[in-house]
Formats: C-alpha cells, sequence, structure tokens
C-alpha cells in the first residue's frame, strides 16, 4: 500500500455521495443532519437531553405521541394544527421560489401576506356570507390581492428599473403600516389588541371534524399548497411560460434576443410570486390564525426565503424544506415545556440549520476537491508505477 | 541534447467526460522560438496549453520544464516557474486601471504613515510604464481597463505576464478578436518578445499567421498530435490539410449573385448608446434577394449596434427599418423572427445562447413556443431532442453528452457553430450575421462560408458584418464600409479591391 493508495480510501462513499449525480439531495440531507448534532451539542451544554429534545419537536408537531394530553386534544390535532402551520410556510416559499426563478429576489412576501389577509378579512371575514361563498372569495381575493401587490413591484423594476429588493421592503413598512392603521381605527379588539376575529364561515378551516373521538380542526390550505408545488414543479419543468420565466432568470439579454417579452414576464413573475404570497397570508391570518396583530409582519415572509433555499429553489425541495422547519418553529411550545428551556431555542435550531444549508455550496466543494485529488493520486501513483518501469528498462538500455 | 527545450511535454493524455482531449502528445519547445500550435476547434489545443499552464492536472503523463520534471497544482504554480498566459477571453478587472490590473496579486507595497500597509500606485505605474516602453506595448497605466479597445486590453493581459517575469508566453487564439491592422502590430509584437528572448506558444486555427510569425508548428487533430513542422519549408495547403485531416479549399466558389427584390431597407438610421451618443449615424442601405451585403469597418465602430437594432434588441433613435415592405421599426424581437430575420450576434455567450442551459434548449431557441415543440403551452422535450440531434448531427457541433451537454462546458467555437446552425435552419428572408465564423477553424468557416451562399442563392438577403478582410472580399456582392457609425462607402464587391476596402475601414474618404 502506498500513501497515494491509502489516500484514495480518504474520498470514499461519503464524498462520492456528496459530489455524486444524487447531491442535490444529499448535501441539503447531510447539511441538516449536521445541523441537528450542533443542536444537539447546544442542548447538551443547556443540560439537557437532546434525543428527548428533538422528539419533543416532534411530539409537539403531532408527528409523534405526547406522554398525556390535555381536554379534548390528541396526536390527531396536534397534527392537523402543525399542518395549518405548514401550509402558509410552504405557500410563501413557492412564492419566493417563483420569483428565484425568474431571477427575482422577493423579500415583500410578509408585506404581501398581511395586506392580502387583511383584504380579504374585511371584504368577507366579517360579513355574513355562507362558507360556500366565502371561503373561496378568501381565497381568490387574497390571491388577487397578493398579485397585484407583486405585480407592481415588477412594474416598478421593469419600467423604472427600481431594484425590486428595495422596493419590497420599503412597501413592507407602507403595508404594515396601513394595516395597522386601519386595523386600530376600526377593526380592533380592545381586548387582545388584535384585529377582529374572521367569521368561522369565512376561515380556511373546517372545525370540530371528529377523528377518532378527538375534535379536529382540519386546515384547508395545506391542499392547496401542495397541489401547487406540484403544478409549479410541472410550470417551471413543462410549459413554454416556466422555461421562459427561467430563462428571464438566467439572462435577460439573451432571452430578449430569444424573443421573449422580458418586461411581460418579470411582472408576471412577480404577479405569481405575490400571488402565492397572498394565499400564504390568508392560509396564515385565516387559516392558522383568525387575527392579525397590527404594526407587526409576519416573520414567515422571511424564514420561507431560507426554506426556499434549503430546498434548493426547486417547488418539491420547498415541500421537504417546509416541513423540516415547520417542526421546529410549530413544536417549540410543547419542547419549551418538556425541557425547561426557553421555545425561542427553537428559533436558534433553525438558524443553526439555514446557516448550515447556507453552506451546502461549500460542503459540496470540499466533497469534489476531495474526490478531485483522490483520482488525481490515483493518475500520479500509475504514472508513477510507470515512470518507475520506464527507469528500470532506461537503465538497462544504458 | 535534451537541453535544448524549454518545455518538454510528454506522452501527456487528459479526458474529459465522453471525450479525450488529449491523446498521449509529446510536444517539446526550443528556447527563444515562435511555436504554433494549430488545431481544429476541440482538436485539444487549449487543453494540452491548460495543462501546461497548471490550470488542468494530465490523467498521464509528465512535463519537463528547463530539463526538470514539475508539476504543477494551479496555474499560480505555472506563474512562479515563469509561464505566462494571455487568454482568449481576457481576464481584467474592467473598472481597475491598467496599472492596478497589472499588478494585482504582486503590488508593490508600501506602508503608510510608517506602519499601514498598503499598496504603492505611484510605484506601480512607474513599474507597468517602465515594462511596457521596454517591450514596446504602449498603454498609459492611469487609464481605466473598461474604456480600452480590445487590442490594447489584450497588451494589458500581455503586460500582466511579463510583469510577473514570464519567460514562456503562451497566446490562446490571441487574433480572434483583433482587426487586420491591429493583427499586423500583434504580430510585431510577438516577433520583439522573441528577439527579447521570451518563448512564444501560439494557439491559432489561421495559417496566414503561423506562416508570418511562427518557427515550428505543432497540427493537432481531434486530440492527437498530427506532425511537428519547419513553418518556413511547409506550405499553406498540406498546413491545411494536415489540420482538418482532409484537403480543403482555401477559396470559397459562388456563383454569380442574381438579385431579386428589395428585402431590407434601412433609412436614415442614428441609434444612440446609453450614454446619448450616436453610434450609428443617418446610415442607409438597402439589401435585396440573393445579395450577400457585407459591412466592413474595425470593431466599435456601430457595426454591432446597427445589427441589433435591426433584430430589435436596440431601439432606433431616428430613420426607419422596412423589411419586405414593412416598417418594422418598432417591432418586438419575436415578431421580427416571425416575419423572416435571423441573427448571428457578436456577443455570443452574453446574448446568443443561454449558458446555464443544455445544448438542446439553446438549439430550439427559435421555435420552442411553436408546434411541434410545444402544443397548448406545454413543452414536448422529446421533439425538441429530435430536432437538436438532427442540427448536432448536421453541423457536427461536438460536445460531451450530445443535446443535454450544459452549454457553458462546451467550446466557444462549438458554441458558435450552435448559433450558426439555429438561425441557418430558421431559412429566414433576412439574415444579420456578425462575425458567424469568429473563432472557428478553417474546415467550420468553409462549412458556414457554403451555407451563408447556399441561403443567398436560395434568396435570402445577408448582411454580414465581419471584422475579417477577407471574409468580407470572399462573400460580399455588395460591400459597405462603415467608420465612426457612418456608412462611408457602399459598392458591388466587384469594383472596390481590399486595399481600397481597407483605406476606408482607416476612415480615408472619397476623393471624389
Amino acid at each position: 500500500m502506498t500513501d497515494a493508495e491509502k489516500k484514495i480510501g480518504g474520498a470514499g462513499w461519503f464524498q462520492r455521495l456528496l459530489d455524486g449525480r444524487w447531491s442535490h439531495i444529499a448535501v441539503p440531507v447531510f447539511c441538516v443532519l449536521l445541523s441537528l448534532l450542533v443542536s444537539g451539542v447546544l442542548l447538551v451544554v443547556l443540560g439537557k437531553d437532546p434525543f428527548v429534545g428533538f422528539y419533543s419537536f416532534l411530539q409537539g408537531s403531532g408527528l409523534a405521541p405526547k406522554g398525556s394530553y390535555g381536554g379534548g386534544s390528541g396526536i390527531q390535532s396536534d397534527f392537523f394544527t402543525f399542518l395549518g402551520y405548514l401550509a402558509p410556510m410552504l405557500l410563501a416559499s413557492l412564492g419566493f421560489v417563483v420569483g428565484f426563478r425568474a431571477g427575482l429576489f422577493n423579500i415583500g412576501i410578509s408585506g404581501q401576506m398581511v395586506a392580502s389577509a387583511f383584504t380579504a378579512t374585511v371584504l368577507v371575514g366579517y360579513s355574513d356570507l355562507p362558507a360556500v361563498l366565502s371561503k373561496p372569495l378568501v381565497i381568490i381575493i387574497g390571491a388577487v390581492v397578493g398579485a397585484l401587490l407583486g405585480a407592481f413591484v415588477g412594474f416598478l423594476k421593469y419600467r423604472f428599473n427600481v431594484h425590486e429588493v428595495v422596493s419590497t421592503i420599503m412597501i413592507n413598512y407602507i403595508l404594515n403600516y396601513i394595516v395597522g392603521f386601519f386595523i386600530n381605527m376600526y377593526f380592533v379588539n380592545g381586548l387582545t389588541r388584535s384585529s377582529l376575529p374572521c367569521s368561522t364561515d369565512a376561515a380556511l378551516m373546517i372545525y370540530n371534524v371528529q377523528i377518532g373521538g378527538i375534535s379536529c380542526t382540519i386546515p384547508l390550505g395545506i391542499f392547496l399548497a401542495v397541489a401547487l408545488a406540484f403544478f409549479l414543479d410541472w410550470l417551471f419543468k413543462r410549459t413554454v411560460v416556466g422555461f421562459e420565466l427561467k430563462a428571464v432568470g438566467q439572462n435577460p439579454k439573451a432571452a430578449k434576443y430569444a424573443g421573449i417579452n422580458v418586461g411581460k414576464r418579470l411582472i408576471q413573475a412577480m404577479a405569481l410570486s405575490g400571488a402565492l404570497a397572498g394565499l400564504a397570508g390568508v392560509a396564515y391570518y385565516c387559516g392558522y390564525y383568525t387575527t392579525i396583530v397590527p404594526k407587526t409582519l409576519p416573520q414567515m415572509g422571511y424564514d420561507c426565503i431560507a426554506v426556499a433555499l434549503l430546498g434548493n429553489g426547486n417547488p418539491i425541495g420547498s415541500i421537504f424544506a417546509s416541513i423540516l422547519v415547520s417542526v421546529f418553529q410549530n413544536g417549540s411550545n410543547f419542547m419549551s415545556s418538556t425541557l425547561g428551556v426557553q421555545k425561542e431555542i427553537a428559533s436558534l435550531i433553525v438558524g443553526i440549520m439555514l446557516l448550515f444549508s447556507a453552506c451546502g455550496g461549500y460542503f459540496r466543494f470540499l466533497a469534489h476537491r476531495k474526490v478531485q485529488r483522490a483520482e488525481d493520486s490515483k493518475i500520479k501513483a500509475k504514472a508513477k508505477a510507470e515512470a518507475a518501469a520506464e527507469g528500470m528498462t532506461g537503465e538497462g538500455e544504458k | 541534447m535534451q537541453d535544448d527545450y524549454i518545455i518538454d511535454m510528454r506522452h501527456i493524455t487528459k479526458r474529459f467526460p465522453g471525450i479525450v482531449a488529449n491523446d498521449d502528445v509529446t510536444l517539446r519547445v526550443k528556447k527563444g522560438e515562435v511555436f504554433a500550435l494549430l488545431g481544429e476547434n476541440g482538436a485539444g489545443k487549449s487543453t494540452l496549453m491548460s495543462v501546461l499552464f497548471g490550470m488542468y492536472q494530465p490523467d498521464a503523463g509528465k512535463i519537463y520544464l528547463r530539463g526538470e520534471e514539475v508539476k504543477f497544482d494551479s496555474s499560480d504554480d505555472a506563474v512562479a516557474a515563469g509561464i505566462g498566459m494571455v487568454h482568449q477571453h481576457f481576464k481584467l478587472v474592467d473598472n481597475f486601471t491598467v496599472a492596478e490590473n497589472i499588478v494585482m496579486g504582486v503590488e508593490p507595497k508600501k506602508r503608510l504613515a510608517g506602519f499601514l500597509p498598503c499598496v504603492d500606485i505611484k510605484e506601480a505605474n512607474k513599474r507597468v510604464k517602465d515594462i511596457s516602453e521596454q517591450y514596446g506595448l504602449a498603454v498609459n497605466p492611469t487609464d481605466m481597463v473598461g474604456d480600452l479597445a480590445v487590442s490594447q486590453r489584450q497588451r494589458v493581459e500581455i503586460l500582466k505576464m511579463l510583469y510577473r517575469n514570464a519567460e514562456i508566453l503562451i497566446f490562446d487564439e490571441p487574433t480572434a478578436v483583433l482587426t487586420p491592422k491591429e493583427i499586423e502590430f500583434l504580430l510585431d509584437i510577438i516577433r520583439g518578445l522573441r528577439d527579447q528572448g521570451k518563448t512564444i506558444i501560439l494557439i491559432t486555427h489561421k495559417i496566414e499567421e503561423i506562416k508570418k510569425v511562427a518557427d515550428r508548428c505543432a497540427i493537432l487533430c481531434r486530440g492527437k498530435l498530427v506532425d511537428v513542422l519547419d513553418v518556413a519549408s511547409t506550405s499553406v495547403q498540406h498546413m491545411a490539410n494536415l489540420m482538418v485531416g482532409r484537403e480543403v479549399k482555401l477559396e470559397t466558389t459562388k456563383g454569380e449573385p442574381h438579385f431579386g427584390k428589395e428585402v431590407l431597407k434601412v433609412d436614415h438610421l442614428t441609434v444612440r448608446n446609453a450614454d446619448k451618443f450616436e453610434v450609428v449615424q443617418d446610415v442607409s442601405l438597402s439589401i435585396h434577394e440573393g445579395e450577400i451585403f457585407a459591412v466592413a469597418g474595425v470593431a466599435g465602430n456601430g457595426q454591432g449596434e446597427l445589427a441589433n437594432t435591426i433584430a430589435g434588441m436596440q431601439d432606433a433613435y431616428k430613420g426607419t427599418v422596412t423589411l419586405d415592405g414593412k416598417d418594422i421599426t418598432s417591432e418586438t424581437v419575436r415578431n421580427r423572427v416571425e416575419d423572416g430575420v435571423a441573427y448571428i450576434p457578436e456577443d455570443r455567450q452574453g446574448m446568443g445562447v443561454f449558458m446555464n442551459l443544455p445544448l438542446d434548449e439553446n438549439l430550439a431557441l427559435r421555435r420552442y413556443y411553436k408546434e411541434p415543440f410545444s402544443k397548448g403551452g406545454v413543452l414536448d422535450h422529446a421533439k425538441i431532442r429530435e430536432f437538436a440531434d438532427d442540427l448536432i448531427e448536421r453541423y457536427d457541433i461536438r460536445s460531451g453528452q450530445g443535446g443535454r451537454t450544459i452549454t457553458r462546458s462546451m467550446s466557444g467555437g462549438n458554441q458558435q457553430k450552435a448559433i450558426v446552425a439555429r438561425e441557418i435552419e430558421q431559412h429566414a428572408r433576412l439574415l444579420i450575421f456578425v462575425q458567424p465564423t469568429r473563432g472557428m477553424d478553417m474546415g467550420a468557416i468553409e462549412h458556414i462560408h457554403d451555407q451563408i451562399i447556399a441561403e443567398r442563392d436560395r434568396g435570402a438577403a445577408v448582411l454580414l458584418i465581419s471584422l475579417e478582410l477577407d471574409e468580407v472580399m470572399q462573400l460580399a456582392d455588395t460591400i459597405g464600409v462603415i467608420y465612426n457609425g457612418k456608412l462611408l462607402k457602399t459598392a458591388p464587391a466587384s469594383t472596390m479591391t481590399s486595399q481600397e476596402v481597407g483605406r476606408y475601414m482607416m476612415g480615408v474618404a472619397d476623393n471624389d
């Protein structure tokens, strides 16, 4: 065994996995495992059992049974609550993915969420419309308001060359305070200081469904969200619109050359991104909560960016990424009471996860370099052997 | 005996997925000679030199430098060993000055207020000026690189190598981006460098240049070394045959033109750039069916903007563009394509293809939205692939994984072939070809010239914009010379000699 051959052993199946054709799955999974390890160490440092900790996140999200349940609740109800949280998270990250694919960075998702949820709540949530009318109306209004806001951002970019990051951040503030103003002036609940709740008919939930003797609240947004994820995947892979959106995102000049109406596609991409953000808004404020806290932008509107990136900017990847992040966010309360640590530790774990996910490209690079070096040393070893053989014959000739 | 050779590459083999770029190539270069590396696109010239320059590690084989075996892990090692490479695509920072670009990485330092280390720009400017005078490469150290012409940028690249004390200079297709006059100048520079004791390796597929400047020449064909020749005693025809691996004809033969109706009419067209500067001024021209109208001119005289405006990439400021009697001045790009405009842009990587998309999608860029490639807005990838495979086959587009190859990983010449194939396949009314054979080898140029002539004979109008005077003279039925955004002279090709055209290109106006 030469040194060189030993080095080949250094780049084993693991590096090859990260560098190979499954790298787009292997690398994020590796990042997540690594962040769980680091988070585990963190919990150990706090004097807690990390396995109990991680398990309690699953318990809190209805993915594992708790030791005991309070009156009228069970693993089913926990699970549906989890789905209620997952739905807006997935929709919001899909919203980001759409913009991202077309080369746009939509930071305005939180503003778009609040504004469309507020509009839907005011127009439909406070009316007496029956459920069959009001539920679809809430969805439609959410999507339309979000789309208009997104299209406006796209228009600013196309017409006046205003960068979408700048305009969306500013619009976030504007929407936040406008909505806050109207809630405080006209729609405030004097006791809780948040908006009056939208009606049960309008809310995107089916209340009091008996499953296994437990009364569950079934969120409707999740079905929409998963269906849209698959639809978007198909859109980007199979359709002319998807192809053109990708093309505009990759190289606007070449897209114009290819005959694509770049301005139209930019505005459409932002409108679609905004529409998904609007759906996330109604799924969050009319399908998980029923009220809006004034002058507070939802953190989800920013978390979804990280989720989208964790999912490789891919709609299907976003499903897995949002499940993962939602487990930690949604299960944090139960974890907190189980371990006796602040529930903000959940945010910390999510933060660690996102940090490592952001390093995914670097891990891939490391693996690639290792594999490359192993191959090089293999070649060098071979060359050395050949040279040795050559040298022998050379001497013989002399 | 071995000591005569400053570079000795033995049995170099380098493989890429699906392709053997260098197959057991042995190459020896003497100190102080100009050594040319001749071969078609994808013959492995650039790969071989990248191996020498440490950018790739060979799969097999050894490199000896000045008689000693060397192993370069990166190009930094090669630079440290005195090898410099002037790349085809310049590696310069536009918003840095000439001197800053040259010294970057090995800056002269000084200490501000006795302790704060910082770059000594004055010293850098001085050193750059000294070197540029020593080798006769006139540059102004304080100019912004972004403001420089292509030939000047190339000089900066060369100076970068000289500043790092390179003894061996590798030029990768240095003349591909230059005008005839600039080429002469560069060849002078190369001779000058040789006379100062530098060893020069010239990667090229232009045999005339080799004839003019090189001492010896190695010919590569499909990754293998075919022969090493003494340039002075070898004929151009023989070199061409060896390079392509078959008989080639050096002159394009074309029949008499038969002009039909007017296809394109450009009337008093003025185009402004972003700085409101009139880059095309009051240009009028008309091209008929069966006519090749060639615009000759030195780079940067408004040709690119003229082509862009006719193709719809840029807006006209004044004047009109008419296609088959229809005013298309403010039509969208797609409508123009539908009306029959094909366009090979100058900026092939930035505009002509999506570098991160696979080859087949780039080949279908003009038709993916139409049946049978998509129905009801849904793409039919199988049909697209089928179409692409046909083009790849017929136009000999070489790539690692066929239609699924990501375009970025293909060689520049093959990217160009893909664009040419796509645009010719449109069988358009008007073909706007800007530098269609730039960076291509003789075999491919011959093929593309034949295609252009075939398109003309089919009855298309061709607007050919080329920096290569030879190409203009070979193909044109009508020649227009552009200078400073103005069309100085338009005349039937048969009435003009290349000397005359060359004079107009320099801005010398008519006497009458």
